[in-house]
């Protein structure tokens, strides 16, 4: 078979397996659609929904809501993350210092902060960016730092007899060599943020996926819980495919093997 | 060669040893090598018995326990060094490597690149500038290495074991085409090996190192004129000289 006729293949075979998904949500919520929506009443209530929004908000609103706060908190985490981490892997005794911290906090969810900062920060835009924050910033600083102490030594010695400067060496050598082991950590932020963004949205917001989730429990609406629901798991798939053609971008010259 | 033996690298009774948690172990003793200006030096030794550490106390990337090393009269001290396995940054196309130790010095893009283009066509890479690693065969990768050896004009290249990844056919191949080069621009180079018939057929001069601790066991100067016939019966004679008297266990 040519590369073409796999690559059609391929795509009819992912199509048939989403047609088959809804085809068991139609049978299961047949025999009770009063409870639990048909494909066909989540459609309606997804149109009814882009008619007449949410507190004023229109369904794109409430996607880019949600958007606004991951990438916010992702900005923040890249940033520190990688600083951070760049300079634990590079030097040992700034590893030694900061790891242990790292690993005493890591292990507790982004869920069991919420009460914590809602104490401290009160239920504003903040502590939602922060809560996405903690949930991003721990995989990009972890990936960092082990990318960057896991640079070939052969790779060093170059830069070494060629005497590069510090600045050089991490310009040319460590980040570039880092780089796939950055980049697997930030792809593992954008969706661990894009869960926690959900859940603090669901503990106190006026807006965003989460909220609506929260609005459809509260009204009975099973119908709008499930079109938020869909709504979430499709940004998020589009986030990841977008940042893998981000990937294959910064990352083209690694070789398949 | 006799008439003007200018020493270029002198290295004065080193010795490397590593001390480990219960032990020390020896890697080189007490060496002493002087390295002519301009001749093709090779270091002939068995599997691992301290070449490439021999050879990192000469570039600096290790510093002797015991002895020195001293470059006389070098006006520069900047080394071209090919590693023993391809060192090229996948990163980075064929042009940036080979310029990158230039563009470490600050050279301007315009100069560097002149230079880096001329190195590329010298190893016969032209076309490929744009390439990425991972696009090259073995070979090809290595001429990247030297290219980039060569880029700031060094005085004197190291070279480690810089064919021993290749396939036997790629290896006569770039045998020929280092000498082709250092004919070129010559330069004072230290090339380590453990084959026997490439030392022959490349070096000025062949000191035979000792297993492991490396010492300095013999001294063949090689007056065949070049270029070299591997199955000439001179050729055959000093290799079979060299080989029975080593221990290299090829
Ligand atoms: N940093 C180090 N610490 C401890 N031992 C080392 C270190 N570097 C090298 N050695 C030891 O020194 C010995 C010689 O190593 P070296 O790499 O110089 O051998 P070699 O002759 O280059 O081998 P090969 O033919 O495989 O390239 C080896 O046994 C190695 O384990
Ligand atoms: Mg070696």
């Amino acid at each position: 078979m040519k590369k073409n006729q796999i690559k059609t293949r391929d795509m009819l075979l992912s199509a048939l397996s989403i047609l088959g998904l809804i085809a068991v949500w139609f049978l299961v919520s047949n025999s009770k659609p009063d409870f639990f929506p048909t494909p066909m009443a989540t459609i309606e209530r997804l149109i009814r929904l882009i008619e007449k929004p949410v507190m004023k908000i229109s369904i794109l609103g409430h996607v880019l809501a949600s958007l606004k706060r991951v990438v916010l908190a992702l900005i923040a985490a890249i940033i520190l993350g990688v600083g951070i981490g760049l300079f634990m892997g590079w030097n040992k005794k700034v590893r030694a210092a900061i790891n242990p911290i790292l690993m005493a906090l890591r292990p507790i969810p982004p869920i069991a902060w919420i009460p914590l900062i809602i104490l401290l920060f009160g239920i504003g835009e903040f502590p939602k960016v922060l809560l996405v924050f903690i949930g991003a910033f721990f995989p990009i600083v972890m990936n960092t730092m082990s990318g960057v102490a896991l640079v070939e030594d052969m790779y060093l010695k170059v830069g070494k007899i060629y005497k590069a400067n510090t600045a050089q060496m991490l310009r040319h050598v460590v980040f570039p060599a880092a780089m796939p082991a950055i980049l697997a950590g930030i792809k593992i932020a954008i969706s661990s943020g894009w869960m926690v963004v959900v859940a603090a949205e669901m503990l106190s917001s006026k807006s965003g996926l989460g909220f609506l989730i929260n609005r459809g429990r509260d009204s009975y609406d099973v119908a709008l819980i499930m079109v938020a629901m869909i709504l979430i798991g499709v940004v998020g798939a589009l986030l990841s495919a977008v940042f893998t053609l981000i990937e294959r971008k910064l990352c083209g010259w690694m070789s398949k093997e | 060669m006799d008439e003007q033996r200018v020493v270029k690298v002198h290295l004065e009774n080193i010795s490397k040893s590593f001390a480990s948690r219960k032990m020390i172990f020896e890697a080189v003793n007490h060496v002493t090598i002087d390295v002519y200006k301009n001749e093709f030096l090779v270091l002939l030794g068995p599997g691992q018995c301290g070449k490439t550490v021999l050879l990192n106390m000469v570039s600096g990337l290790e510093t002797p326990t015991e002895g020195k090393v001293e470059f006389i009269d070098s006006d520069a001290t900047d080394l071209g060094f090919v590693f023993q396995k391809t060192a090229v940054f996948p990163w980075k196309t064929v042009m940036e490597n080979v310029e990158m130790p230039l563009e470490l010095k600050g050279v301007p893009k315009a100069e560097r690149r002149e230079r880096a283009q001329y190195l590329i066509d010298l190893v016969g890479l032209n076309g490929f500038e744009n390439s990425l690693p991972k696009q090259l065969s073995g070979g090809m990768k290595q001429r990247v290495g030297i290219a980039r050896a060569y880029c700031n004009n060094p005085q004197v290249l190291l070279m480690d074991e810089p064919f021993g990844a290749l396939d036997a056919q790629t290896r006569y191949q770039m045998e020929e085409e280092i000498l082709r080069i250092w004919e070129q621009e010559k330069r004072t180079v230290i090339f380590v090996t453990n084959n026997i018939e490439e030392a022959v057929y490349l070096a000025d001069r062949i000191i035979v190192l000792s297993a492991c601790p490396a010492t300095v066991k013999e001294v063949y100067d090689i007056a065949l004129p070049r270029p070299r016939d591997y199955v000439d019966t001179e050729f055959l004679r000093i290799r079979e000289a060299i080989e029975a008297n080593t221990d290299l266990a090829l």
